[in-house]
């Protein structure tokens, strides 16, 4: 615990956030240089979230309302949920190649340097696709918000609501990626399993699934705080109250990420010995 | 007050003992089986401000294990660490500054951005001031020739230009410890002349330097002191120049006669001397103790009792010794 302590003081948080955005930065301006890769990737992010999009609009053409929600209620849910993703490319898509760096032995350098390897990883690449799905999932967003009459009152909520989202998207992520720490491979098998639990489960109103799927997503893999809480509680699902679990779920989820990887270097052996 | 000391310093590592596949990871989370070995076994040393001191030893005898235990990426199983007083595992950010790594078999460069936006990182990174970052960058120029792919990405660069990159990323914070593994790896003579004379000036000036190569030519150049590592504990430890006047007791002369060599007989004439069969059938090899005869008188009654038409001496290199001491068959 002294040890975790020493870590902090030792690198002031204005430090650990210049540095991120600085090799953020960097890899958006090699990204600019290459726009081919730009447009491919980030037309497939798009494309991704039309179909989304399109499966909603052919859904709600045959039925008026799924479990006594709307259409655009659901376009907010699905909306939310690629920003969500796309955030993670966006800001910590280096996290994805935890397992590989683990296995390969390029954490190493990264423990030899005075920042956090956590930061470290997480701003080591930058998924392309991030700028289709934010864009899109935004339009969704927006489209769903007007045609559900949400007015601009509720901005704030829906703005705590996409930084939340964000941040437990890309912690929860981070923390199923360090599992590679111990099970060693280049595959994050339980992140992949969180992002297809969310695929399969967070685009729909929760109440149409049975209560084990309801306590796992809000309470076990807390998915259900990215996106179905607080649209829910924009649309008067769920009431008021429940929003507070949103940024405390954040908090939550940062300091399980900052804690299962700091575990988790703990544990490194390298590879080459 | 040794800027670098090591107790005892022992690393075992577990092997998870598992099939191979997703299967054999989810068995292996149920049923954990694990082997032990021990990489690095009781090793200490202790290095002096300014010392550079070369890091040797056969392939798997722990020398890469040392270098990650005393840079703190690894936590030892027992024994101790001190680097300028402090742990580098526990402090690792306060280590972090005072200290330089290369692993020559890894890059740190940034793979998709060019040479020069890494460096910027790492300065970032550092707290490298500008004033301080344009002299450094100035002198790596000058010595590794770095500008010609300043603009280039890491990922097209040649093995060469990405070593000198290298070196320039673990050298940017002026850094008072600088650990090298092997950073001579694959580059071809040119680059390997321009990267020791780099390591040589470096070290001259003052730079605390510990160098693990297999290049032997790496380490008499570079290098004062020699520690020889085999099986995870320290063979040798002591001045290259003691190593040689230790272990360095016979000389070597190559005869070349005018007509085919009889080895039998040359041994029956000269039995003081040892005699052996060279490459060419006319070349004979003749050892003796440098000791107990000097090389005048060993070329002496040589040359008038057989008149070779040429010859050559040669001296057993510290690569030989070396290779002895591998082999088990030197101990201190």
């Amino acid at each position: 615990m002294a040890e975790a302590f020493a870590l902090k003081r030792s690198v002031p948080v204005r430090h650990v956030f210049a540095i991120y955005w600085r090799s953020l930065a960097a890899q958006i301006r090699s990204v600019f240089e290459y726009p081919a890769d730009l447009w491919v990737m980030a037309s497939a992010g798009a494309t991704w979230n039309l179909l989304q999009f399109a499966f909603l609009a052919v859904l709600f053409a045959t039925v008026p309302d799924v479990a006594g929600w709307s259409f655009h209620e659901m376009l907010l849910l699905s909306g939310l949920l690629s920003v969500a993703g796309g955030a993670n490319a966006l800001f910590a898509d280096g996290v994805w190649s935890t397992g590989s760096y683990v296995v390969r032995g390029e954490i190493d350098y990264r423990i030899t340097r005075p920042a956090p390897v956590v930061v470290q990883v997480a701003s080591s690449h930058l998924g392309l696709q991030s700028f289709g799905e934010i864009l899109l999932g935004l339009a969704m967003f927006g489209y769903g918000w007007i045609g559900a009459g949400l007015g601009l009152a509720w901005l704030p909520v829906g703005a705590l609501a996409l930084v939340c989202a964000s941040v437990i998207q890309c912690a929860l992520v981070t923390a199923l990626c360090a599992v590679n720490f111990w099970v060693k491979g280049p595959m994050s098998i339980f992140a992949f399993l969180m992002i297809d639990l969310q695929g399969q489960s967070m685009r729909l109103p929760l109440g149409i699934f049975p209560a084990a799927v309801r306590i796992v997503t809000l309470f076990v893999v807390p998915v259900a705080f990215v996106n179905f809480v607080p649209v829910a509680v924009l649309t008067g699902h769920l009431s008021a109250w429940w929003l507070i679990g949103t940024p405390l779920t954040a908090a939550a989820s940062l300091a399980l990420a900052a804690g299962v990887y700091r575990l988790g270097l703990r544990s490194y052996d390298s590879s080459g010995h | 007050m040794p800027i670098l000391e090591a107790r005892s310093l022992t690393k075992n590592f577990r092997r998870p003992d598992k099939a191979s596949g997703f299967k054999g990871a989810v068995t292996h989370l149920m049923q954990r089986k694990y082997k032990n070995y021990t990489a690095v076994n009781g090793i200490d040393l202790s290095i002096e401000a300014g010392e550079s001191v070369a890091y040797v030893g056969p392939n798997g005898a722990g020398k890469s294990t040392t270098v990650k235990l005393l840079t703190g990426i690894l936590k030892p199983s027992e024994g101790t660490v001190r680097v300028m007083g402090r742990d580098p595992h526990a402090e690792r950010i306060a280590n972090a500054h005072d200290i330089g790594v290369l692993f020559g078999q890894r890059t740190q460069l940034w793979w998709d951005l060019p040479v020069e936006e890494s460096l910027k990182l790492l300065k970032h990174m550092y707290g490298v001031s500008d004033a301080d970052y344009r002299a450094r960058i100035a002198r790596f120029d000058a010595l590794l020739d770095l500008g010609e792919f300043m603009p280039a990405l890491a990922r097209t660069l040649s093995l060469g230009q990405r070593m000198r990159a290298d070196l320039a990323c673990a050298l940017i914070h002026d850094p008072k410890m600088v650990y090298l593994d092997e950073p001579t790896i694959g580059l071809d003579i040119s680059v390997k002349d321009r990267l020791r004379a780099f390591l040589r000036e470096m070290a001259d000036d003052g730079t605390t330097l510990l160098l693990t190569s297999h290049d032997l030519a790496d380490i008499e150049e570079v290098c004062e002191r020699i520690v020889v590592i085999d099986k995870g504990a320290i063979a040798y430890d002591g001045p290259i120049r003691q190593l040689k006047a230790h272990y360095i007791t016979t000389k070597t002369v190559h005869l070349f006669l005018e007509g085919p060599a009889d080895v039998p007989v040359l041994a029956e004439k000269f039995p003081d001397y040892d005699w052996a069969a060279g490459e060419a059938p006319s070349e004979v090899v003749v050892t003796y103790e440098s000791n107990r005869f000097t090389t005048a008188e060993v070329l002496g009654s040589l040359t008038s009792r057989l008149a070779p038409r040429d010859l050559s001496l040669s001296e057993p290199s510290i690569e030989d010794v070396i290779r002895r001491l591998y082999a088990g068959e030197l101990t201190e």
